[in-house]
């Protein structure tokens, strides 16, 4: 619990959008935290676009916000530690992408490249297995990180690796 | 006039801000609060951007004194405290709390159930006039409190400074 209240205000403080921490009872160990209303998680989001039919290409640029995001978080050596399309939510409305993290219960602070290929790879398992035909958007998604993360090269190359390895060998940390 | 709200976490508190301005005995109240013959909380106003903020304050300062583990030696004084960024206690009174030159004061109550509250007590030894809650934006001072929590400007933009500056309170001692 004291770790995911460090975790949130660390994105706070680096501009990150994350819930407002309201109160923290070590007692109980429970975290208050804002309510973020009418808000859907961007699982919800790709399934409905996916299932409508919709024009998929806003689904693009959703993959790019998400990219520049992680790259915003992982330049602040925060690892979020679960990061799937239902930990990431979408203020209304809804055009404006206006991106939320959510739920740091397995973050940790690391300034190594090997511990954000993990968080990224862990993702792109999530994605492709809850989102089938995504990997253009993870493509994306990876691209805009690329550019947007000062650290992204060696962060890439231990995303391949990782791929290479599977995920168990690199979960020791 | 008076702002009443009672605890969501602990529905038998209910917590009550009086706003003052036009403050005459801002000194002689101090002293009064240092040694503890005021039952309340004397707060800077200008520090306060929003009465959540006392909110979260009061409601972190009730819940310490139920597990006994506050850091002063009274609920005021822990709520003022509990305002404060940072773990130091006299710095906390003297950012928080009022001074001998403040014109203007916020005082906060806390009833729980046990002790009555008896406002006009209060009211009748502070020498200014109460005024509504809804004058606090006037006397807030924005640049004071975003030096004081050192508010980044990449986080002004994700948020309020009211979130900024609960988030800064309540994760204060795990930091």
């Amino acid at each position: 619990t004291a770790q995911e209240a460090r975790s949130l205000l660390r994105c706070r403080r680096a501009g990150i959008s994350a819930p407002v921490v309201y109160f923290v009872d070590y007692v109980t160990n429970s975290i208050y935290l804002e309510d973020i209303v009418d808000s859907i998680t961007v699982q919800d989001h790709i399934n409905a676009i996916q299932q409508s039919g919709n024009d998929s290409s806003s689904l693009l640029i959703l993959a790019e916000k998400m990219g520049e995001l992680l790259a915003r978080m992982h330049d602040e050596d925060l690892i979020h530690g679960d990061l799937t399309t239902s930990n990431i939510l979408m203020r209304p409305p809804i055009e404006k992408l206006d991106l939320v993290l959510i739920d740091f219960g397995l973050s940790f602070i690391s300034g190594l490249p090997e511990d954000k290929g993990v968080d990224l790879y862990v993702l792109e398992k999530a994605f492709l297995s809850t989102h089938p035909d995504t990997e253009v958007m993870f493509k994306t998604l990876l691209k805009t990180y690329a550019a947007t993360s000062k650290k992204s090269g060696p962060v890439m190359k231990k995303l391949d690796e990782v791929r290479l390895r599977g995920r168990k060998r690199s979960m020791v940390g | 006039m008076d702002f009443t709200h009672r605890l969501e976490l602990f529905p038998g508190c209910a917590v009550t801000l009086l706003l003052f301005e036009r403050l005459r005995n801002a000194a002689a109240l101090r002293q009064k609060a240092m040694e503890g013959s005021i039952e309340g909380a004397l707060i800077n106003p200008a520090m306060i951007v929003d009465p959540f903020q006392i909110l979260v304050a009061a409601n972190k300062a009730v819940h310490l004194r139920k597990i006994g583990k506050m850091k002063t030696r009274t609920l005021y004084a822990e709520i003022i405290f509990s305002l404060s960024p940072n773990n130091n206690i006299s710095d906390a009174f003297k950012k928080f709390g009022i001074s001998d030159t403040d014109t203007a004061v916020l005082i906060v109550l806390v009833a729980d159930g046990e002790k009555t509250l008896n406002l006009e007590d209060i009211v009748s030894q502070v020498e200014g006039q109460q005024v509504s809650l809804d004058k606090l934006p006037q006397l807030t001072d924005t640049a004071k409190i975003k030096k004081m929590y050192k508010v980044t400007p990449q986080e002004e933009k994700i948020g309020t400074l009211l979130d900024s500056i609960v988030c800064r309170m309540s994760t204060k001692d795990v930091l």
